[in-house]
């Protein structure tokens, strides 16, 4: 087993995607071959965006 | 989602390898799922800036003054904003137009919320990241603060945007008639005698805060559906049952016979078929593409989403 310590790329997406995935519910993507990380996503759910529309308040 | 830590390292290793490897061909259409954007997003901040494309400034201030021309120029008008949020900063990507089919007085202005979600589905099909960002909307005097109105909406409604904060813009148009674009402050532009000033607001502020506003080079990502815009107005309800109920529906904007027109693919399951559905103005027409050409379906529905339905059982072997 090969352990060293990440480098700074490395250490910023790995922060980035689990910080990602705690606080704003993003996706940690798993490759589908072997369900090994693949990285975060910024894409946005249709429903959260369509809900937003939808709630807009009147505006005066 | 639970992912050992190990797991998270050995990929890390991987990406890691994946970026020193000499860059993909062109031609080359399958890049391994392995690999990963070398700039990872920023967490997001409390929003210190608005930054607009600059096809999206010239929308808002074009369709301002158009509007103000219009039969319903004293009313107040509004856009929805979707874009990008990163980091400290809120990036504007597109805008929907509140809709002829919009509840709109002197005095208030409510979206047409159906049409404009609908909207947002065709918009985003290419572009997955875009989020809802906020609200523009007109003052017919020289106000160019929202109102403690908009205040009691806005500060529940925020909670629903990334980073539960959201950017609002106050069209007004009290300028002077010099046809002279400025920005006499950080968080206000003005072309002529119509200028727009911005703010953030997040669920815990008690008032809205000016927020400084830069361009970019970029585009209005919903300034193609313009021309469509009374074909999404019309249809939006059953097309958007169909996006939900359907997989792999598209939408697109081509050439009609007459004018621009809304087209919807939706693939069948032999592989090599499509239905597709035309709409120009208030005509309706059902094709399927198949691999030697399309053939026009004998077929007259309003209701897209019965016909869609009722084509895809005769097309069923």
């Amino acid at each position: 087993m090969d352990f060293r310590p990440l480098n700074e790329l490395e250490r910023k997406e790995l922060v980035s995607a689990l910080r990602g995935n705690a606080e704003q519910g993003r996706a940690i993507l798993l490759d589908r071959r072997d369900t090994t990380f693949a990285g975060s996503t910024d894409e946005v759910p249709d429903d959260e965006v369509i809900s937003a529309i939808r709630s807009v308040p009147c505006h005066y | 989602m639970a992912i050992a830590f190990s797991d998270l390292l050995q990929a890390l290793k991987r990406c890691a390898a994946n970026l020193v490897r000499p860059p993909l061909a062109t031609h080359d259409r399958k890049a391994p799922s392995t690999l990963v954007v070398a700039e990872p997003t920023p967490p997001l901040e409390p929003l210190r800036r608005i930054v607009l494309a600059d096809e999206v400034s010239r929308t808002l201030f074009a369709e301002f003054a158009q509007h103000r021309q219009g039969d319903r120029g004293k009313e107040e008008i509004g856009w929805d904003l979707l874009g990008l949020r990163r980091g400290s900063e809120a990036v504007v990507l597109a805008t929907l137009p509140a809709g002829t089919k919009r509840d709109a007085g002197s005095c208030h202005v409510l979206f047409d919320a159906e049409t404009q979600g609908f909207a947002s589905r065709v918009v985003r099909q290419g572009h997955r990241q875009l989020t809802m960002l906020g609200v523009v909307h007109t003052h017919p005097g020289s106000m160019r603060h929202p109102s403690s109105g908009d205040y009691r909406g806005d500060v529940q409604w925020v909670a629903n945007l990334r980073g539960q904060e959201g950017i609002f813009g106050i069209g007004t148009a009290d300028g002077s008639p010099d046809g002279v674009s400025r920005q006499p402050e950080v968080h206000r532009q003005c072309l002529g005698e119509l200028g727009f000033s911005w703010y953030a607001l997040g669920t815990n502020d008690r008032n809205y805060r000016a927020m400084p506003v830069e361009m970019t080079p970029g585009p209005d990502l919903a300034l193609a559906l313009r021309p469509i815009w009374d074909e999404l107005e019309y249809h939006a309800a059953r097309l958007d049952c169909l996006a939900r109920q359907l997989n792999r529906v598209t939408f697109d904007v081509v050439m009609g016979s007459r004018k621009q027109a809304l087209a919807m693919s939706i693939p069948l399951a032999d592989g090599t078929r499509s239905l597709r559905v035309l709409m120009e103005g208030r005509e309706i027409r059902y094709l399927v593409v198949t691999p030697d050409g399309p053939l026009a379906a004998d077929y007259r529905d309003d209701r897209i989403d019965h016909a869609v339905f009722v084509l895809l059982a005769e097309l069923t072997v």
